[in-house]
């Protein structure tokens, strides 16, 4: 394997230095920052009241040297850190910083921290190994799936909250949401599933994490584009409530949302979408998405346009005329997808298809209709040609 | 006991005071979250066999005020479990004021959830063993009661509307009697503030529904009284009409599907005939009422 040189450390153009640090002691002379390269020093400097601690890292690598040493005695590297394949050598260009679960503010040394720039510098490598690499993809999303999660847990020990925090969370989010639109269309394997219920499980533990942020650093009532996007996604996460994690209703989240991000268009058309999910009203869930959802947000929707498909076959199916059967043609344009791939739905559904004398096909209403046992299979939606619009 | 209470209370206004000067300072607003910890403990103390028993139920309602305004009602669920199952507690040895606020908040809870006949039942006891004199206490529970009612196919009276200052309503409970869908969005547009915050907005939205099935049956009335034997039948294009004399601009797929919804959550009974671009109504009972029952998911 080709050796990836060290980018540059340097802090992006344009970016603050400054660390905000709202801990309310911070006038404190027990809480001065220390320069200190001991790692002795710098750890018993950590204030033991404060849960806060208010030290900037120092470690200059992706991962810390002793970290990687370690790793490299006990042969614990992803593939995708192992020196020309060896799986008990690295080099700082490789070893990216494990997620720790059991760590803790007083075992903590500064370097054992990567500051900002090494952070940034650290998620623009892992998420061009998206790209580049030619490894599967549950492979590359397992690793940076962990990698991610511990340059999270370096911004919040470090209690790092400013434009840079919020510029890498963003990048992670939109990372996790390209993952849960590739994973969902793994199909239903037991192990892919697994990985993307964690994934979106990560993906609403960072955006949570980035509203907290927006919130801290919103000076005005101004509201960027991206920022009411983000917002956005909290409320698509919701639709199927399927996150066991949400411990509130939307109801007292939109209590506090501010007036820019709730009249923002992003958010206009969330509270649009989640009103005809709410309803049922299939046809006009998918003509409003079709037409107003940015690229991201059709990306955390799409698993969830075959469940509303199917909820509208089961309506038609209830609703419907015994004697007249629903044209399948006509049922693909208002849902947006291939005619194949609704027939192959109604299968699932339990539901026969039937073909006139004519060839065209035929959904009879008033069948026996049961949701697929294995979830649904993501589809996407398909663009209505000129030819075929009514 | 009434040394207690007056600490309780005083600890969480305090908190609530502190906050507001440290969020305008700029500073992290966290002493409400430290004063719920602290009435946590309180509880936990009370919550024994000897008599100062009695007093838990105040505290846990001291508690609920904190975890809706810091927006972390999910935490209420504990405190509650602890109430209802705890074989130390007997819920009639309350206070009669803390049983009205207790069943006021979890009734408001149930309302989050969707709950609406739990919901009812909460708030109509808050509601009955209310203090007469209390008209503000009235307000709010009812604030929250009409749209549990209304969910459930009950329409208060429009002097209740009135005399409780509850106008916000009106034009919300005018539109459910007239099927009129575009006074339902514009009623909820201009009191938006007021329902999200309240947290009802999310409930009054899938009113929707109900409003639409007025406006079949207001269709199929005019048209029973035209010719009865035809009655059951209306065209699609009948309601697009309708709607868009209403300025609600929805095509014959669009009302087909509202009509598939509807037929599906039992709020119509019938069935459409796609290809004649028709809903045949049943002729018995075309418009089921839901009789203190909310629409089916």
């Amino acid at each position: 394997m080709e050796k990836i040189e060290s980018s540059s450390r340097k802090d992006l153009l344009g970016f603050q230095r400054t660390t905000r640090t709202p801990c309310p002691s911070s006038s404190s002379p027990n809480n001065s920052r220390s320069r200190s390269q001991t790692e002795q020093g710098a750890g018993t400097s950590a204030d033991p009241i404060s849960d806060v601690p208010n030290f900037l890292g120092t470690c200059p690598d992706m991962c810390p040297a002793k970290e990687r040493a370690q790793r490299e005695r006990l042969r614990d590297l992803s593939v995708f850190e192992r020196l020309n394949g060896n799986p008990g050598k690295t080099s700082p260009s490789l070893a990216v910083k494990k997620f720790c679960r059991t760590i803790s503010t007083n075992q903590v040394h500064a370097s054992d921290l990567r500051p900002p720039s090494v952070l940034q510098n650290t998620l623009k490598y892992l998420l061009n190994l998206v790209e580049s690499s030619d490894h599967p993809f549950e492979a590359v999303h397992d690793f940076i799936f962990d990698r991610t999660r511990s340059i999270r847990q370096d911004l919040s020990m470090q209690n790092i909250v400013d434009n840079r925090a919020i510029y890498m969370y963003e990048q992670m989010i939109e990372f996790h949401i390209l993952s849960h639109q590739k994973l969902s269309r793994c199909g239903s394997k037991t192990d892919i599933s697994s990985l993307y219920h964690l994934n979106m499980e990560q993906l609403m533990k960072c955006l949570l994490s980035l509203l907290d942020v927006y919130s801290i650093n919103r000076i005005s009532n101004f509201i960027s584009k991206k920022e009411a996007e983000f917002h956005s996604f909290y409320v698509l996460l919701h639709l199927g409530c399927k996150i066991p994690t949400m411990g509130n209703s939307l109801s007292v989240w939109f209590r506090q949302l501010p007036f820019p991000v709730l009249h923002s268009k992003e958010m206009q058309f969330c509270r649009t979408i989640l009103r005809y999910f709410r309803m049922g009203d299939y046809k006009r869930f998918f003509s409003t998405t079709a037409s107003e959802a940015t690229h991201l947000q059709l990306c955390l929707l799409e698993p969830l346009l075959n469940e509303v498909r199917a909820q509208a076959i089961s309506y038609i199916n209830y609703s419907g005329y015994k004697l007249h059967p629903y044209p399948l043609l006509h049922l693909s344009n208002i849902l947006m997808i291939e005619e194949r791939e609704l027939e192959l739905l109604c299968y699932e559904c339990g539901l026969k298809i039937v073909t006139d004398e004519a060839g065209c096909k035929l959904l009879p209403a008033k069948q026996v209709f049961s949701l697929p046992k294995s979830g649904f299979q993501s589809c996407g939606l398909r663009k209505i040609e000129k030819s075929q619009r009514l | 006991m009434e040394a207690l209470y007056t600490v309780t209370r005083e600890i969480r206004v305090l908190a609530e005071m502190a906050d507001r000067d440290l969020a305008s300072s700029g500073k992290t607003p966290e002493k409400l979250k430290g004063a719920g910890s602290f009435l946590m403990k309180v509880f936990g103390a009370l919550a024994g066999k000897g008599p100062k028993r009695v007093g838990a139920l105040y505290v846990t309602c001291q508690l609920f005020k904190v975890y809706f305004k810091l927006g972390t009602v999910h935490l209420c669920r504990s405190v509650i479990r602890s109430i209802e199952t705890a074989r130390i507690f007997d819920f009639e040895e309350f206070p009669t004021r803390d049983k009205v606020t207790y069943m006021y908040y979890t009734g408001r809870l149930e309302v989050l959830n969707e709950n609406f006949i739990a919901a009812d039942q909460k708030l109509m006891y808050a509601l009955l063993h209310c203090n007469r004199r209390y008209e503000a206490n009235i307000r709010m529970i009812l604030k929250y009661l009409i749209p549990v009612k209304l969910s459930i196919g009950i329409l208060p009276k429009m002097w209740l509307i009135e005399k409780c200052n509850l106008i916000e309503y009106a034009d919300v409970i005018k539109a459910l009697i007239r099927g009129d869908v575009r006074l339902l969005r514009r009623a909820l547009q201009e009191h938006e503030d007021q329902f999200l915050r309240s947290g009802v907005y999310l409930v009054l939205e899938k009113l929707e529904l109900q409003v639409y099935q007025r406006l079949v049956k207001k269709i199929y009335i005019i048209q029973k009284q035209k010719d009865a034997s035809k009655a059951h039948q209306i065209k699609l294009e009948q309601i697009v009409k309708a709607l868009r004399w209403l300025e609600v601009d929805m095509d014959a797929d669009e009302v087909e599907c509202m009509m598939s919804i509807l037929i599906y959550k039992n709020l119509m009974k019938g069935y459409f005939a796609h290809k004649n671009k028709v809903v045949v109504l049943s002729k018995q009972d075309p418009f089921p009422k839901l009789k203190g029952k909310p629409v089916n998911p």
